[in-house]
């Protein structure tokens, strides 16, 4: 069971080494991301109705191994560094002229160079392996030590830094309420959340910097602002790409960034869409949605159990269990789909809206939820 | 770099010595706050992920290893005063730590 029970969450890890050695194959091979992307939401509808509990030994314990899991968790951050180092590589060759052609590198037949099609391909994959690896940097930002570094090295890979701080010290605090830019309100879509969340999560952290160095005597213009430092650790990704494809290499990276950043504020629009809190009350698991079928739940680390998660933000991902918080119903790449046709995403809301709005909102919460209603907002 | 592999020892916390003089014992790895709350004290307390400060404490004596910055929470008074946050704190040596228990009480 222990050996399940940790080995279950390998499904990134090697998915995301099957991408990497595609991009690296070349040819329709580059496509092997956006292929398993396909596949692993086919069983993720297949799965949906499947959901289990956190298991547990006679004694209460957990089966997770820390040690197994965080070492699991660094290991991505080089990963995710070879993804990038894969796509300029190919970038690298487009741009160079190499011809296509069959090729042998220790032993291992590959195709050198690639055509511009393809080359979209290794792109899309890059962009969404990139943005599924955010739900490490996610967890580690949970973790308070050489952790939280980790998480911002792989946050910094898709330009997102500044995510670290915004989660803990905004999203964590103010969820459910006007104040947490990675809360949905009723009404909006995933493309308005995007960009809302991104920038409104970079604002905060760059404001949480300046009042603590204002605090602190010291200037905002300096190497002691975090909002600074983080995006510096995004330029060895800038170079890289520049150097390797000049500006195509940059367009590259702009649509890998911008489909990471898509992937990470769909988490967040699906996370708490349309839930509502009353500032100053305690984050309870009402606050939040719950995605745990059991795909979802392995393969997203357990980042779908939110209800768990933000009343225990200090719990390992593999102590996450069903708290009974409001459930979707689906898992995230079901789900993922659906935000992406707005009407067909709060059609299918809709009710649980209303649900949720009868079952679970204090009174508070429900004078909230009817001036939505009032403006003609209903999911 | 990696805290996983450190040898940590087991502590102990003086809680309120002037008035309740709780003894808490804080295994390695482990927060002052999750301790306490282990062990049943009412320790005040909401987002346990260090960005509300509800877990503030004073510590008098020793000293802990912070897991964060306090500087986002705390003021630059309070942490020259010596106020940590209970949920981002283990220790290095064991402390006496000053904290108003009934701020709990007097809400329930």
């Amino acid at each position: 069971m222990k050996l399940f029970v940790n080995a279950r969450y390998l499904i990134v890890p090697f998915s995301s080494l099957v991408t990497i050695f595609g991009i690296f194959q070349g040819g329709v091979f580059s496509w092997i991301g956006v292929i398993l992307f396909g596949i692993f939401t086919l069983i993720d509808t297949l799965t949906r109705n499947i959901h289990l509990r956190a298991e547990k030994d006679i004694n209460g314990n957990s089966f997770g191994i820390k040690e197994f899991q965080y070492v699991v968790m660094y290991i991505m951050l080089p990963v995710f560094i070879l993804l990038q180092v894969a796509l300029a590589a190919r970038l690298y060759q487009y741009t160079s002229g190499f011809l296509i052609e069959k090729s042998i590198f220790l032993g291992l037949g590959f195709e050198s160079g690639i055509s511009f099609f393809n080359l979209i391909g290794a792109t899309l994959s890059t962009g969404l392996w990139a943005g599924l690896g955010i739900i490490y940097g996610h967890e580690l930002s949970h973790n308070k030590k050489e952790g939280f570094f980790v998480s911002r090295l792989i946050m910094a890979l898709s330009g997102a830094s500044h995510f670290t701080y915004a989660h803990v010290y905004n999203h964590h605090l103010d969820l459910g309420h006007q104040d947490d830019p990675a809360t949905a309100p009723r009404g909006r879509n995933v493309y308005a959340h995007a960009w809302l969340s991104h920038a409104g999560q970079s604002k905060y952290s760059y404001d949480l910097e300046k009042t603590k160095l204002t605090k602190q005597g010291k200037s905002v213009l300096s190497f002691h602002n975090k909002w600074i430092i983080g995006y510096l650790y995004s330029l060895p990704s800038i170079f890289l790409f520049i150097w390797s494809g000049g500006v195509l290499g940059l367009v590259a990276l702009i649509g890998v960034w911008s489909i990471s950043n898509f992937l990470l504020e769909a988490l967040n629009f699906m996370g708490h869409y349309g839930l509502i809190r009353k500032s100053g009350n305690p984050v309870e698991h009402r606050h939040s949605w719950d995605n745990d079928n059991v795909f979802t739940s392995w393969f997203f680390i357990e980042i779908g159990r939110q209800g768990d998660h933000h009343v225990r933000g200090e719990t390992y991902f593999w102590e996450l269990d069903d708290v009974g918080a409001p459930n979707y119903g689906i898992g995230y790449f079901s789900l993922f789909v659906l935000t992406l046709i707005p009407s067909l995403f709060r059609s299918y809301v809709k009710h649980l809206l209303e649900d949720w709005d009868k079952n679970h909102a204090t009174h508070d919460e429900s004078e909230i939820s009817n001036k939505f209603k009032s403006l003609g907002i209903l999911s | 770099m990696f805290s996983l592999f450190n040898k940590q020892k087991d502590r102990q916390a003086l809680i309120n010595p002037k008035t309740e003089h709780k003894v808490l014992i804080i295994n390695k790895g482990k927060t002052l706050l999750n301790s306490a709350l282990n062990s049943g004290i009412d320790w005040p307390h909401k987002c346990k992920v260090g960005s509300c400060g509800t877990c503030k404490c004073k510590v008098l004596s020793g000293d802990i290893k912070p897991q964060i910055d306090f500087g986002y929470v705390l003021s630059t008074d309070e942490i020259n005063d010596g106020y940590v946050l209970a949920c981002q704190s283990e220790l290095r040596s064991d402390i006496e730590v000053e904290i108003n228990l009934n701020n709990n009480k007097d809400k329930k």
